[in-house]
């Protein structure tokens, strides 16, 4: 454990817990459209990524550098196997 | 007996289980390894998988959690005595509850935080993972029934209710437009809410329903369905931040503070418990075993938690250790709320026939004015406690039932989609599981439903423990501490639901149940149940199946005997 967290001690335990309670639930799910919208956004140039140019090479290529450091976590999130209990939690 | 010394009693079972007998099991069978990297750091995507602080997921954990069903359970199974309740929950958590919760956050992080499906899979069959999908299904159903008839008798059997319960949607609203499009502060938000909520809560004792809209549509069961399930549809097709999420978070404060404060009002009061410790082995609603032990469910061990446990906190914990606090730690909260719900139901009445008519009015009732005693220990007004308290209740049962909606909504989606594009409408899935859910409210009789949702719930608990059992086994460490409360609860689930379903089949087979209304729901929930003991007994025989197959591979693993 570091030394922040010693310092926070009861009370920053307090208020992580309120958190979790009250505000985390949403916390996730903010992100979780977020991810919806990248993956909207990452589809796009999946075309470049399968070579087939779908968007023209110069749109790719503006988007490219902001797809490329998501690209690793959205595959993962993509081809993990998912059921119905992903929905709940 | 005093409700504190039941109170001492449970924290002191609560620190036993959780210090010894958990911590056990955590370092020697599970062998937890906080050096190990959990799947919320080697998959960490920002969004399903991220390391998070045990103490927000234990917050998160317990919200997700601790609905209406440990509070319920407990005032319904007062009736065979508050001994067998109070034995059954403390045994339960200890034994089994915590172990289910733990375990099914452990073996979900050893497995790339798979969840049941892709665990069942894995660790039993294929075809184990198709029929444990459909068994939720129809669980979710009676979920919905069972929460969705809470909601509905607190607002017919409270009618202060329906004015909280408004007041708390108007501020819920509220804070999503203050949150998510005005950007307002956090801390802002939160105070203007909750005290619109509180107000709603005051609100409700001068306009009753009943002096708003008269006393035909105050006791009208349909429409508070109605207003149920509208509530449910816009939860399941709104954008979650702009309906369900806001709700929940005011209702997260309201119902915090009300349990807070009536724990301190227990030790305030500290009453003597007023119904007998034991009233006979055979009630009206069924015998001791298995009934009483499917009718309180949460509290003492729920198959919910393992849905949560696996497909929510386990990728986000992010150490191994931190298994334990958030999933052990958090069952025996929730089994301490369950022993506040046993004081509540055991020692505000002064005699079983006072109690028996108020849990006629709704388990709902009884909670509510539980709440209004012990909070009146500090000062509040009975009628504002008894508001609060329904509107706690309301809020318990809400935040589930919408979240069971929009899963039936995605759970139509995934199963019928291919069937006809139609299933794959939001509207329409929406709308279908509400109108089931609606016919069990009308139709069917609550202290079945209940009982069936409760047998539905363990028995996904005892399937949950199979899953644990063949992991053990698949890495061949001793599996005795899952192993046995799995056979417990798959024999006393089935028995349970074979139990309640048969006796609702016959007496509508038989011309006991009459009217068009009670046929059909009864019906319903009987054949229900017995589709639920179908899948769980071909589960079972998977399971068997699998274990063999762990026990064959381990005896060929092993040197031969000189």
């Amino acid at each position: 454990m570091t030394e922040e967290k010693k310092k926070g001690g009861f009370f920053q335990a307090i208020k992580e817990f309120v958190y979790g309670v009250a505000a985390h639930d949403s916390a996730r799910f903010a992100l979780k459209t977020r991810a919806s919208m990248e993956h909207l956004f990452i589809l796009i140039t999946m075309g470049d990524m399968l070579g087939v140019p779908i968007l023209p090479p110069y749109y790719s290529l503006r988007l490219l550098p902001y797809v490329v450091p998501q690209i690793s976590t959205w595959k993962r999130r993509m081809l993990r196997e998912k059921d119905l209990t992903d929905a709940l939690a | 007996m005093n409700s504190v010394i039941v109170v001492i009693i449970g924290l002191i079972v609560a620190f036993i289980g959780y210090r010894v007998y958990a911590k056990y099991i955590d370092t020697k069978i599970m062998k937890s390894d906080p050096k190990k990297a959990t799947p919320a750091k080697m998959y960490m995507d920002g969004v399903d998988f991220m390391p998070t602080s045990k103490n927000v997921l234990f917050g998160y954990q317990f919200k997700s959690i601790a609905g209406a069903a440990p509070i319920i359970g407990p005032i319904i199974a007062i009736q065979w005595g508050w001994l067998p309740a109070m034995l059954w929950i403390l045994a339960g958590a200890f034994f089994i509850g915590w172990v289910q919760d733990y375990s099914s956050a452990m073996i979900a992080m050893r497995h790339e935080g798979a969840s049941f499906g892709g665990l069942s899979h894995k660790l039993i069959s294929p075809r184990a993972r198709i029929i444990l999908l459909s068994f939720i299904y129809f669980y979710l159903l009676l979920i919905a029934g069972a929460f969705g008839n809470v909601v509905v008798s607190t607002a017919i059997g409270l009618k202060a209710a329906p004015m909280a319960w408004l007041f708390l949607t108007i501020s819920g609203i509220l804070a999503g437009q203050m949150i998510y499009r005005w950007k307002k502060d956090i801390i802002l938000t939160t105070v203007v809410t909750v005290v619109i909520a509180l107000i709603g809560i005051w609100l409700g004792t001068i306009a009753p329903s009943n002096k708003i809209i008269g006393d035909s549509l105050a006791n009208s069961r349909l429409l508070w369905a109605i207003a149920a399930f509208v509530f449910c549809y816009f939860g399941a097709v709104l954008p979650i931040w702009r309906f369900a999420l806001p709700i929940n978070y005011v209702g997260a404060y309201i119902v915090f503070l009300g349990l807070f404060f009536g724990i301190i009002g227990v030790f305030v009061l500290h009453p003597d418990f007023t119904l007998p410790a034991y009233t006979g082995f055979s009630i009206k609603i069924g015998p001791i075993w298995p009934i009483m032990f499917v009718t309180i469910a949460c509290g003492a061990i729920s198959g919910w938690h393992s849905i949560v446990s696996s497909s929510g906190t386990a990728r986000q914990l992010e150490y191994e250790t931190d298994a334990r606090p958030v999933g052990g730690g958090v069952m025996f909260v929730e089994m301490m709320l369950a022993v506040f719900a046993l004081v509540i139901a055991g020692a505000i009445y002064a005699s079983p026939a006072e109690y028996g008519a108020a849990l006629g009015k709704g388990a709902g009732v009884v909670f509510s004015a539980g709440v209004s005693k012990f909070l009146g220990a500090l000062g509040l007004p009975a009628d504002v406690g008894r508001s609060y308290g329904s509107v706690m209740m309301i809020v318990l049962a809400v935040t589930i039932l919408q979240l069971v909606i929009r899963f039936m909504r995605v759970a139509a989606s995934e199963l019928m989609g291919d069937i006809s594009p139609i299933f794959k409408n939001a509207h329409i899935g929406t709308f279908i599981a509400s109108i089931l859910a609606i016919i069990l409210v009308l139709t069917g009789w609550f202290q079945y439903l209940w009982v069936l949702f409760g047998g539905a719930n363990q028995l996904m608990a005892s399937l949950a423990l199979m899953l644990v059992t063949a992991y053990l086994m698949s890495e061949g460490r001793p599996a005795a501490y899952a192993f046995y409360p799995m056979i417990f609860m798959f024999i006393t689930t089935v028995a349970a639901l074979l139990y309640t379903s048969y006796g609702l089949l016959s007496r509508v087979f038989t011309g006991v149940v009459k009217g068009v209304e009670a046929i059909i729901g009864n019906t319903l929930m009987g054949f229900v149940g017995f589709f639920l003991v179908i899948a769980a007994i071909i589960l079972a025989v998977e399971g068997v199946k699998a274990f063999n197959r762990y026990r064959a591979i381990r005896a060929q693993a092993a040197p031969a005997k000189a």
